[in-house]
């Protein structure tokens, strides 16, 4: 977890979710890339984050993206967020005696049907072998992860609108990551709504 | 006189059947024999002054020195056995440094002269196992200034340990004469240069040789400048002032 | 079980194997202090649980300590150590006021306790300090040290078990890290905020530290140091405490300037 760093949260608001990454990639101490993204898209209402090993990063992403397609072709539908958590937590779990060295956050909004027709904004994460939580604040997880904690914790607040919700995540992952030697070197944050998804780089100290 | 003395005066840490330690009397009838030393204290510093025997033309009158820095603000002026001072002195200098070493503040001028009385009384016969003590007392007096938020300030201190403060104070061979000479000039609110001219002018009362920039000096600790001492040119205008 | 204990006579036999035995001198006590500067005041705070391992030795430890009129410090490590030493420093403190008559100064106070510190270089104190007070020029000041005594003076420091949690969060709301003063506006200034505002992130930071490190909880207690002429209303009044406070005003400890020392404390949740 420590060998290239990294770090990911995402907290719910209301009506929407925001998921936010650093953007480093590094060896141990020494810092390789500052645009190494860590949160995916999987359609426009659904993102997840890997932190952790950064092989592991692709390999994860590429066997999701296999398997989300899979998924959208035999069902004809977008997958939901919930179901999305349940097939990383079960891709997870394959490797339970050889784990991916990640530990994912999942964040996304479900499209409203006639079952459910008031879903509530989704957030989850899991460990490297696939063990789900599903918070109703915020979920971290990374390098940062204790300090992301602290932040979250006296930052969040319920029913957040969009705006104020990408000010509370970005003040949580910056200042945390700021007092993280493995994570930081700029950061990037979706805040998913229902009409759309707002992404910004963030600038952040380089040291 | 001598001949009852003669059974106590000789063991530095025994007592006559009076009560007095006569080798610690006898100590401060060596500061008697010392050149005069004068030390006045303003609202605005402290001066020291001493006279400086110059016994020989042949002496290089500025290696004589009377008057030593302990800390930027404390300086001290000496009469006796100048060399003792060195031990004392120094002492204070390194419990000076001690203490802002320690506390991040300037020591106070009394703990300062505290120190150095401290050291006064470690004489006598040393026992096995103790650090080696002094042989006899100290035969020198200091009259230390300096100053600290409590403002300027004026000690003297003998060879019994016993410090005092004074507004000004004279010790040595004219110290008598020197001491009546202060207590009718001076005043609590004198300035600086009023304080250096008192102290030149007692000093030139008292010594046997006219004064001159060779035979006396002079110094002063401020407020804002701390603990200096007085540069030749500077003493000798001083002196011409007086003259005048 | 005989029928199946299929080891050899002598296997039965006791048998005289040595064990090795090793003294540890230190543990971990848990527990997370915080101190925090203001233009005319400074709250040191420490929360009251003390544990070690899984287990909770009591509910009420205290951790926080009034020196003097002007000081007051916070350790957080090795409990026992931590007591210790307070006693030391309170020792110097009286020989101090003996020899010079006068009470030391917060500055003198972190200065000594670096030269304690360090004098235990190679057995060290495993304590982590936090000093907060009145500076002789009337400012709020908090020094922070280290178990071996490198020492700084801050506006605001976080130290223990939950210093991870907490210190990011008091970068962004005493430091005002990542953010910007909007145009025109006035600049940040660290070190200023209002007794009310500091007294509530405190509150906030142990209280997101109790959710979230199982070492954290039980209680909480704030000491504030006003420098003289602020009145004790200051505290009490509507507004200035979150609700369920208890203030204490401790009693003067000797020949300060007139500067006041109130202890504030509230419980944390116990789980």
């Amino acid at each position: 977890m420590e060998y290239n760093g990294g770090s990911v949260v995402a907290m719910i608001g209301k009506d929407c979710v925001a998921i936010a990454s650093d953007l480093r990639l590094g060896q141990q101490s020494v810092g390789v890339a500052m645009n190494f993204e860590k949160v995916f898209p999987v359609n426009d209402k659904l993102y997840y984050g890997l932190p952790g090993l950064a092989t592991d990063v692709y390999t994860l992403r590429e066997q999701l993206r296999f398997r989300v397609n899979m998924y959208r072709m035999k069902e004809e539908r977008e997958i939901t967020p919930k179901t999305f958590t349940h097939l990383l937590s079960s891709t997870l779990y394959e490797k339970r005696f050889g784990p991916y060295f990640l530990e994912p956050v999942v964040a996304g909004l479900t499209t409203p049907t006639e079952l459910e027709p008031k879903p509530k904004p989704f957030i989850s994460t899991m460990d490297t072998i696939g063990c789900i939580t599903t918070p109703k604040d915020f979920a971290v997880a990374g390098t940062a992860q204790d300090k992301l904690y602290g932040m979250a914790e006296g930052l969040w607040e319920p029913d957040l609108e969009p705006e104020d919700l990408f000010e509370t995540i970005s003040q949580t992952l910056l200042n945390a990551v700021d007092r993280d030697a493995l994570s930081g070197w700029g950061a990037i944050v979706h805040v998913i709504t229902h009409d759309k998804v707002i992404t910004r780089q963030l600038r952040s100290r380089m040291d | 006189m001598f001949l009852t003395r003669s059974e106590y005066d000789r063991g530095v840490n025994t007592f006559s059947p009076e009560g007095r330690l006569f080798q610690v009397e006898y100590a401060m009838e060596a500061i008697k024999l010392g050149s005069t030393t004068v030390g006045i204290t303003t609202p605005h510093g402290v001066i020291l002054a001493v006279e400086k025997r110059v016994p020989s033309p042949l002496i290089e009158s500025s290696s004589i020195e009377k008057i030593m820095e302990i800390d930027a603000h404390v300086g001290c002026a000496m009469s006796g056995l100048t060399a003792d001072a060195r031990t004392m002195v120094d002492h204070a200098r390194v419990t000076s440094q001690m203490h802002a070493f320690t506390y991040d503040e300037k020591i106070g001028v009394e703990s300062c002269t505290q120190a150095v009385c401290d050291l006064a009384l470690r004489f006598g016969e040393s026992v096995e196992d103790d650090d080696a003590l002094m042989s006899r007392p100290f035969g020198v007096a200091l009259l230390i200034a300096g100053i600290d938020e409590k403002g300027p300030q004026l000690y003297h201190t003998d060879p019994s340990g016993t410090f005092t403060r004074y507004d000004a104070k004279a010790i040595g061979s004219g110290s008598d004469a020197a001491q009546q000479s202060l207590q009718d000039a001076y005043h609590r609110q004198m300035t600086l240069e009023e304080a250096a001219g008192l102290a030149l002018k007692v000093l030139k009362q008292v010594m046997e040789e006219k004064l001159d920039e060779n035979n006396v000096q002079l110094a002063r600790v401020t407020p804002e400048k701390g603990f200096q001492i007085l540069a030749e040119a500077e003493l000798k205008e001083r002196i011409e002032a007086i003259a005048a | 079980m005989a029928l199946f204990d299929q080891r050899p006579a002598y296997a039965h036999e006791p048998t005289v194997a040595p064990i090795e035995h090793r003294f540890s001198p230190y543990s971990d006590n848990g527990g997370t202090i915080l101190a925090i500067a203001g233009a005319d005041f400074a709250v040191i705070a420490g929360d009251t649980r003390q544990s070690e391992g899984y287990s909770i030795q009591t509910r009420y430890a205290r951790k926080v300590w009034q020196l003097t009129d002007n000081a007051t410090l916070a350790t957080n490590g090795f409990a026992a150590d931590g007591k210790n030493f307070v006693k030391r420093v309170k020792q110097r403190l009286e020989w101090y006021e003996h020899a010079h008559h006068k009470p030391m100064g917060l500055k003198a106070i972190a200065r000594m306790i670096q030269t304690m510190l360090y004098g235990r270089r190679f057995f060290p104190y495993y304590v982590y300090n936090i000093l907060g007070g009145i500076e002789e020029d009337g400012t709020g000041a908090v020094y922070s040290f280290d178990p071996v005594g490198s020492y700084e003076r801050e506006a605001c420091r976080a130290a223990g078990a939950a210093q991870s949690l907490v210190q990011p969060f008091l970068d962004n709301q005493i430091y005002f890290k990542n953010q910007t003063p909007a145009p025109g506006a006035e600049a940040f200034v660290p070190g200023r905020l209002p007794m009310a505002t500091v007294l509530g992130l405190v509150v906030d930071s142990f209280t997101s530290a109790t959710e979230r490190h199982i070492e954290v909880g039980d209680g909480l207690e704030m000491y504030v140091v006003m420098k003289e002429g602020r009145q004790t209303t200051d505290l009490t009044d509507e507004g200035q405490l979150p609700a369920g406070m208890k203030v204490e005003e401790l009693g003067s400890m000797g020949e300060g300037r007139g500067e006041k020392t109130f202890l504030v404390s509230m419980p944390l949740k116990r789980d």
